[in-house]
């Protein structure tokens, strides 16, 4: 078959036809797809939820319907006695290291963080992607760090406080070490760990509404 | 040229990566693991080798003058198709590769195999550079993630080599990519001109 010439009715025919042949195949593509992405994400909210307000704990609870505020998802977790077990919320920060980092947080009803999960980021693997375990070890087991050769080649030895479970942001200053808070950054990704633990205060003011670690607040309400 | 040796071609003397230096920015950024590597050359072959067999189909009705933005719809629904089908039944490994697999449209490999050969070839031909360049790519990628994560993280696939006191971060940022491409480029060539000689 010889090739088609370069006229221009030859060449707005065949742009059409295949742009439209290609529509046509995305859309039974999509059609096909959405379910199960749906499912897919569903089923990663649901557990989400279920692991950061309940963590290892198996008791009954319903979630009611969620409520979408300023950018926040908020899921309200009830006992079967319908009283509140907590709030998981679902916050973004835009500016991780490698674009937007989103978290789910559990509050109990005082403010206090009962676990959280990451569920969507562009964070480097090996360093700010550690984020997803990080915040929740408990203060790990002091490493001897044996000088500048470690510092460079990024050894991680990793002392001290990271772990941000239990603690209420009402009560504890939950920026990063480095600026004067209470929580040690992931080791070589504090950009990480500042747009994480700005994305769990941000969580926190949007459910109790007011300034996070501003000394009245999580304080007073508490017992 | 037979059928097998277009595969070899593919994967030896033009691999994309070590020899033609086609797709750097994906070959930089996406091999910070070795499953990365892996999991990135398997799709860019997937919509390299249904791009090229439905281009060479394609080649005599597409006119000379519109063959570029015909051949990008062509790679577009591809790469959209893999993504939505990824999203779907693999959610894992679309979750790490996520914000790459659009990037797949652009990437020069695929655009070039198309406009380089399967214009030029029959499909079945097409088809086998599709698979031959698809593996040099796989294997390039794979290669420089191993390196990539042995140095930087010490474990590789999940299981530990070196002891975590061992690690170079490094390795694991950009400039290391930049740094282990280039040495491997190095040995690739330097065996292969040993060969030649």
């Amino acid at each position: 078959m010889k090739k088609l010439q370069s006229n221009i009715l030859n060449m707005a025919l065949m742009l059409t036809v295949i742009a439209v042949v290609a529509a046509g195949l995305l859309a039974w593509v999509n059609n096909v797809t959405s379910g199960p992405i749906e499912e897919i994400n569903n089923l990663a909210i649901e557990n989400g939820i279920k692991s950061v307000i309940l963590g290892d704990r198996d008791i009954q609870f319903t979630v009611d319907p969620p409520v979408e505020r300023d950018g926040f998802v908020f899921h309200s977790v009830n006992d079967m006695n319908g009283n509140l077990i907590g709030t998981a919320v679902e916050s973004t920060d835009r500016n991780g290291f490698g674009g937007a980092l989103k978290v789910m947080v559990g509050f109990n009803p005082e403010g206090v963080i009962l676990g959280y999960t990451v569920l969507e980021h562009s964070e480097t693997p090996g360093l700010g992607a550690q984020a997803d375990d990080w915040f929740r070890q408990a203060s790990a087991e002091v490493k001897e760090q044996s000088g500048v050769a470690d510092v460079i080649l990024g050894a991680p030895g990793n002392p001290g406080n990271h772990n941000i479970i239990g603690l209420n942001p009402g009560d504890n200053l939950l920026t990063v070490s480095k600026d004067g808070g209470e929580v040690d950054a992931i080791t070589a990704s504090t950009i990480t760990s500042r747009a994480f633990l700005r994305s769990v205060n941000a969580a926190y003011k949007a459910v109790f509404g007011y300034t996070a670690a501003d000394g009245v607040s999580g304080a007073s309400s508490q017992n | 040229m037979s059928y097998f040796k277009t595969i070899v071609n593919g994967i030896v003397k033009e691999n994309p990566t070590f020899v033609l230096l086609l797709g750097m920015c994906p070959t930089l950024a996406t091999t910070t693991s070795a499953v990365n590597g892996l999991g990135m050359g398997v799709a860019t072959m997937f919509v390299l080798i249904c791009s090229n067999t439905f281009i060479s189909l394609l080649k005599n009705l597409i006119p000379d003058g519109v063959r570029i933005p015909c051949y990008i719809v062509v790679i577009a629904s591809f790469v959209t198709i893999l993504q939505m089908v990824m999203q779907a039944y693999v959610p894992d490994l679309y979750k790490t590769l996520g914000i790459f697999i659009p990037l797949i449209v652009v990437n020069c490999i695929i655009l070039g195999r198309a406009e380089a050969f399967a214009a030029k070839n029959n499909v079945l031909a097409s088809v086998c550079d599709g698979v031959g360049i698809g593996i040099g790519f796989t294997l390039a990628l794979t290669l420089l993630g191993f390196v990539r994560e042995l140095l930087g993280n010490g474990a590789v696939f999940g299981y530990r080599i070196l002891p975590e006191s061992m690690n170079m971060l490094v390795f694991v940022l950009a400039p290391g990519a930049f740094i282990t491409l280039g040495l491997l480029m190095a040995i690739v060539n330097s065996i292969k001109n040993r060969k030649a000689e």
